[in-house]
């Protein structure tokens, strides 16, 4: 049972910030990008084919991470820009239905091209000890980075210009404007680093699994339960769904089995819709 | 400072304002008075970009803003306090604040000074915008407006939901921040509050400049005093 | 267009329909156009067993549309379970059929009638909840998943990932294929007529009117939770009837028959292509997409890059669907051309 827990605290972890980048880009533009799982399968392939190339593991991540935002940008300055130009519920239903035409083309392309490719980073080493649960060294580097980055999310929100502007058009577009930001920029932005936090996601999931071209949409659908049970735009609110789903699933899994615990979470999710739409920590409307 | 040449704005292909001029010179104190939907807010956000316009043009210094969009209007120095305040209410007073001063760091000196004009904002520096009474709120958008040491300051109806002490403090500090060189343009209902800041004014009626002149000659003017003064 | 339109959402993707009211000697004998012309397609197809499969494949999908059509192009519900409803229909039939041991027909109409009370209930509770579009996805694409993993994980009922063949009717259908082609016309003729003469009852102005304007209609009397919960019912016993029958003439069922991916996204594309809310719109758009499937099925994966792009450009410029928009193109050029 504690080895189901600590596994699901790692699954946890990586449930969290992939949720976060997803809920990021909604609570901030009113946008649901359909395509973010395969920012992250776009950042691994990319990492696998470089190390394929010759390169060591961290240009080869460097250049995954770069991949992942990049498709962020351009998700930004293309199919968005028409998506930009409408409101509210419009604006949710269109960004719904073109960035999920984009993660066909992504995805189409990927498993033409590469149809077998996956990222596996395998991290050499014994296994250690937590709690009498031998973990092994995969899991553990995984967590640590993917804490690392919650901590630096943290801080540069809390802390710094940028991250409180990022907040400020979150919290009044208006009155953000009216202080000098432009609010397409930090779009942008939010964009580019959910694209980056998505990679992040699924290189370091590549230490405990292998993450292959067909992961993209299972991607997108773990980060929309984590972001629905946490609350559409709340990033803490993400956080704590994703590491709650994540032990859940974890004991459900090894209890009830693999499909069962997939049911419990898109249960979840549907539960939290149903019963309270803003989520464990969204704002009440 | 300010130029504003036949002017017109409104919404969806409707103008609401109609070929408005005007001007303020620096160091000035400018109001536009009219009743309720004369189009005093509508002209205002359009002039700080946040409505499209229909025809005319603004110059800032000279500069052309008549398209520019409010963030880069904020950004050359006029800076706009909305009727409606906009503030960001999860954030702190204090965070309100150092965002006035974007892109950057807010300067001390004009912090200290913002909170001297504003006691209260200074005992409430960690509370948070959305908890703030309404003329706190107000309070706050001003000082937020003034972080970033703007030359132009424009402000719609500042007194409004203020206790009659509130907003004259309000104007009071509005008189402060004017010896220190700041050029205001305000739009009010409560005329007399407006004329006695201004040394100048206009008459927004129904979408048109009415009148115009010095306060002394619109206090003196028997419509102005019929209409807005409550003087028959 | 009003405030009230976009809160269904229709109006961003397109949802007004030309020219409803037609009178029914004109219904039926457009439909009637339709079935003649479908039933001569297997003059150049009978003799290749594949191209029959495609056929009798683009008929079902020709009706999974339909039945979308009447859910989301008539009430604005987004029902993203579209493959999970017409699964209920397929594996509910089969083993009420197969295992239970009913006879073929009861089976089909029992499980119809699961499917069209799962969505009745999707429906009811969205209302209930006042689920907007968004979240009424959400809800019903949760719903397909968790459908897709139960196929999965109750093996011993479903026969699990690979599914089975189904013992009951194998004599009659399995083998043929004309005869499943017809039938499978026959549904989509019915659901037409079915579709026609909902549009031209008072449901189908209710409907319209619920859809352009929320709050006119409900102030004009329309309860329009029975609207949006009677087309929910409807459109979902079309999906259970059709996977039904589709099931049975197929011989064998796996939950990739049924799954998100393959029913619903296509289901979606037919829609928009043929035209949301129009009557003959999933036809056009089966039509269409079937052949074009076809033709493209050499390029493999390469497809899903064609589809991801018609997804775009459908949603970007044709908000109306393809056919109809090039409709109204054609007639603005003859217009001009006629101005000169």
């Amino acid at each position: 049972m504690i080895a189901s827990i600590l596994d699901g605290i790692v699954l946890g972890f990586q449930f969290g910030l992939l949720g976060a980048g997803l809920t990021l880009v909604y609570g901030m533009g009113g946008v649901l990008n359909l395509a973010y799982g395969q920012m992250g399968v776009i950042a691994a392939i990319t990492a696998s084919l470089a190390m394929d190339a010759g390169a060591s593991v961290l240009p080869a991540v460097g250049l995954g991470l770069i991949a992942g935002g990049l498709l962020g940008l351009l998700l930004d300055r293309t199919i968005l820009r028409p998506v930009y130009r409408l409101r509210d519920e419009a604006r949710v239903l269109l960004s719904l239905l073109l960035t999920l035409g984009v993660a066909f083309i992504v995805d189409g392309f990927l498993n033409w091209r590469y149809p077998l490719k996956a990222l596996n980073l395998f991290i050499s080493g014994g296994a250690i000890e937590i709690l009498e649960v031998p973990m092994r060294r995969g899991s553990l580097l995984a967590s640590a980075i993917t804490l690392v980055i919650m901590a630096l999310l943290f801080v540069f929100f809390r802390y710094t210009i940028l991250g409180q502007a990022v907040r400020s058009v979150i919290e009044d577009e208006e009155g953000a404007r009216l202080v000098g930001i432009d609010p397409n920029r930090m779009m942008r932005l939010i964009l580019v680093l959910s694209g980056v936090l998505a990679a992040l996601v699924a290189i370091t999931r590549s230490m405990v699994i292998p993450v292959d071209v067909q992961a993209g949409f299972p991607i997108t659908v773990f980060a929309l339960i984590v972001a629905v049970v946490g609350g559409l735009g709340s990033v803490p609110g993400a956080l704590l769904a994703g590491l709650i789903l994540g032990i859940v699933n974890s004991i459900a899994a090894s209890t009830i089995g693999t499909f069962m615990s997939l049911v419990i979470l898109l249960a979840a999710a549907a539960v939290t819709i149903l019963i309270r739409p803003s989520g464990i920590l969204g704002v009440a409307e | 400072m300010l130029e504003v040449r036949d002017f017109s704005a409104g919404y969806q292909g409707n103008d609401v304002i109609h070929d408005i001029n005007f001007q303020v010179e620096p160091g000035e104190a400018v109001m536009i008075i009219g009743s309720n939907g004369a189009g005093k807010t509508t002209l205002f956000r359009s002039l700080c970009g946040l409505l499209p316009h229909s025809s005319g043009r603004v110059l800032f210094d000279g500069v052309d803003i008549t398209r520019s969009p409010a963030e880069q209007i904020a950004r050359l120095g006029l800076r706009f306090v909305a009727a409606e305040r906009h503030l960001f209410p999860r954030m702190t007073v204090r965070e309100n604040l150092y965002l006035g001063a974007y892109p950057r760091r807010p300067d001390p000196e004009t912090l200290a000074t913002v909170l001297e004009l504003f006691p209260r904002l200074s005992e409430r520096q960690r509370q948070h915008a959305g908890t703030m009474s309404g003329g706190e709120q107000q309070m706050l958008a001003v000082g937020r407006a003034l972080m970033s040491n703007p030359r132009l300051l424009v402000l719609d109806e500042p007194s409004t939901g203020l206790a009659p002490l509130l907003a004259q403090a309000a104007y009071q500090a509005l008189r402060v921040m004017r010896e220190r060189g700041l050029t205001v343009l305000v739009a009010e209902q409560q005329v007399p509050l407006a004329m006695a800041f201004s040394d100048r004014g206009y008459v927004l009626e129904n979408g048109f400049i009415r009148l115009e002149g010095t306060t002394g000659e619109l206090a003196a003017n028997p419509r102005v005093r019929s209409a807005y003064l409550g003087v028959s | 267009m009003s405030e009230h339109a976009s809160a269904t959402g229709t109006s961003a993707i397109g949802g007004t329909e030309p020219g409803v009211s037609r009178s029914l000697p004109s219904l039926l004998g457009f439909i009637a156009v339709v079935g003649a012309a479908l039933a001569l397609v297997p003059l150049w197809t009978g003799d290749s067993r594949v191209l029959m499969g495609v056929a009798v494949l683009g008929l079902t999908f020709a009706c999974y549309t339909i039945g979308f059509n009447v859910i989301f192009g008539s009430t604005g519900q987004l029902f993203l379970c579209v493959g999970a409803l017409a699964g209920i229909g397929g594996y509910g039939a089969v083993i009420l059929a197969d295992t239970v041991g009913l006879p073929i027909i009861a089976g089909i109409l029992l499980a119809t009638l699961a499917a069209g009370l799962t969505g009745g209930l999707l429906s009811f509770v969205a209302v209930r909840r006042s689920l907007g579009v968004i979240f009424t996805g959400i809800v019903t694409l949760i719903f397909s998943l968790t459908f897709e993993a139960l196929l999965l994980g109750l093996g011993e009922l479903t026969g699990g990932e690979n599914g089975f063949l189904i013992k009951s009717g194998a004599d009659s259908f399995a083998r043929e294929q004309i005869p499943p082609y017809y039938l499978m016309l026959t549904l989509v003729l019915i659901f037409l007529l079915a579709h026609g003469l909902l549009r031209r009852s008072f449901i189908g102005w209710a409907f319209r009117a619920l859809r352009d304007d929320e709050v006119a209609a409900a102030l004009a009397g329309v309860d329009i939770a029975r609207y949006r919960v009677f087309a929910a019912f409807i459109g979902s016993a079309m999906l259970g009837l059709a996977g039904a029958t589709y099931a049975f003439t197929e011989g064998r069922i796996s939950p990739t028959t049924f799954e998100f991916a393959t029913i619903d996204v296509v289901a979606m594309v037919m829609l928009a292509f043929g035209g949301i809310g129009t009557l003959f719109g999933p036809i056009a758009g089966a039509v269409t997409f079937t052949i074009v499937d076809e033709v493209l099925i050499e390029i493999g994966q390469l497809r899903h890059v064609a589809y991801g792009a018609l997804i775009i450009a459908l949603f970007l410029w044709m908000r109306r669907g393809l056919l109809p928009t090039a409709a109204e193109l054609w007639t603005k050029n003859r217009r001009n051309e006629w101005k000169k």
